[in-house]
């Protein structure tokens, strides 16, 4: 792969992320289900790192990281890191102990909701501020309405990827 | 294992941890000053969020004309005679206030003022996390908005306090936020407590009124205002309603459950107190 090809495919994906930030952030957010919408920023992370690998993962998971220390309120910058460990944890896991497939996405998007998750619990618990089991209930309802948009992120990121191949005739 | 994390991205982990450490301590130094990044993406975003608002209110408002025309005009009947029956109690209340003045005069009391700068600014982001209540606005730096700055709505409700500010755009925290405090007063007792959001009341769109003293009078319906005290947030902006008062589980003090005036989830038009001087 060409340095150009390489600028080109990754612009893609970075174009293929704007519909799920505008779905995540704009339309979803709207129609929140007990109180709670779905968290897509991440899960877009986790399928182009399961299908792309660990590096690309972690390069891919940066970016997003970074867009989600923007546009999410109240973020601290432990979200670029997270992200990014996301994308690479997902990426390796993808690669080396799990499969490159939705199989392996389903479980990675899980894990990675759950580290996310974990960790703003922590920092909360840490702060003093709020209730441990209504923190647990959130992000319980949290990760299972997003789970149920894996399927529809998997299938976006992989027929963008087909498309790359077939622009890049790679 | 080192070669393993050299080849699959040791430096872009260490690229995301100095930027992690940046972006935080950014946020830490800029206090409220949204960080560059957030603040080109949101400047870049904000005229589309505003022509998206624009068009999502149309629809809905050709959808209440073409559905909801019966609902409309009843409403429209109901506001009428509300309007007649507020006029009425304006015009008592001009004839008690001019005598009001009268008696403060009599009495050499210093006159009752309050003095309220106001910035409009219309709602163009909703909540993009689910651990925070959030809405973002169309004004921002560019307007003299600033962070601790209290947004209401065109009735005077509480919507809620200016936590982030943008260049041509703001993000508040509403008043169900888990991290919301202010001091507040039951208005049919002037019972002092304090208003706080609470996260497990949060996705309900409630928060709570805590500290109630001991003998405090409170019951369902009771309306709750902002205190003023400490001079931080004007007083005498309705909050919410009491829904219900409960004894926390430690059996030791009672809290109220209260219902947000505004309606935080059809907002479309608020108002940034840019500047207040009350005197009492």
């Amino acid at each position: 792969m060409t340095r150009r090809d390489f600028i080109y495919k990754w612009l893609i994906y970075g174009l293929a992320l704007l519909p799920v930030w505008w779905l995540d952030t704009y339309i979803l957010n709207r129609v929140p289900l007990l109180g709670v919408s779905p968290v897509l920023l991440p899960l877009a992370a986790v399928a182009v790192a399961v299908q792309e690998g660990a590096v690309a993962g972690a390069g891919f998971g940066l970016a997003v990281g970074l867009l989600c220390s923007a546009v999410y309120a109240g973020s601290s910058g432990g979200i670029v890191l997270g992200v990014c460990l996301i994308g690479w944890g997902a990426g390796a896991a993808a690669q080396y102990v799990l499969s490159q497939n939705f199989g392996g996405c389903l479980l990675c998007s899980m894990c990675g909701l759950a580290g996310l998750d974990a960790a703003r619990i922590l920092t909360r618990l840490l702060n003093g501020a709020g209730d441990f089991s209504a923190m647990l209930r959130l992000a319980g309802l949290e990760i299972l309405w997003s789970m149920a948009f894996v399927f529809f992120i998997y299938s976006w990121f992989r027929r963008v990827r087909r498309q790359i191949a077939k622009f890049l005739r790679l | 294992m080192k070669d393993f994390l050299r080849n699959n991205g040791l430096l872009i982990l260490i690229i995301a941890a100095l930027l992690a450490v940046l972006t935080g301590v950014g946020s830490v130094f800029l206090r409220g000053t949204a960080n560059p990044l957030s603040n080109v993406l949101n400047v870049v975003a904000t005229p589309v969020r505003d022509g998206l608002s624009w068009l999502a209110h149309q629809t809905e408002a050709i959808y209440n004309y073409a559905f909801e025309y019966d609902a409309l005009k009843e409403e429209n009947e109901r506001l009428r005679k509300e309007n007649a029956d507020l006029a009425a109690t304006a015009r008592e209340g001009e004839a008690a206030s001019r005598e009001n003045e009268r008696l403060r005069q009599l009495l050499g009391l210093r006159e009752k003022r309050s003095d309220i700068e106001l910035e409009a600014a219309s709602v163009t982001a909703r909540s993009t996390s689910n651990w925070t209540s959030t809405l973002t606005i169309s004004k921002g730096s560019a307007e003299d908005v600033a962070v601790g700055d209290c947004v209401i709505d065109a009735a005077s409700n509480l919507v809620g306090v200016v936590s982030e500010v943008g260049v041509n755009w703001s993000t508040l925290i509403t008043v169900t936020d888990a991290s919301l405090d202010m001091g507040g007063l039951v208005s049919r007792t002037e019972c002092a407590a304090i208003v706080e959001g609470d996260f497990s009341l949060m996705s309900q769109g409630k928060l709570k009124l805590t500290y109630l003293p001991d003998n405090a009078d409170v019951a369902a319906g009771d309306q709750i205002l902002t205190s003023g005290r400490g001079g931080v947030y004007p007083s005498g902006l309705v909050v919410g309603s009491v829904e219900s008062v409960l004894t926390d589980p430690s059996g030791m003090t009672r809290y109220a459950v209260l219902t947000p005036a505004a309606d935080l989830d059809s907002l479309i038009e608020v108002f940034v107190i840019k500047s207040f001087n009350i005197v009492e």
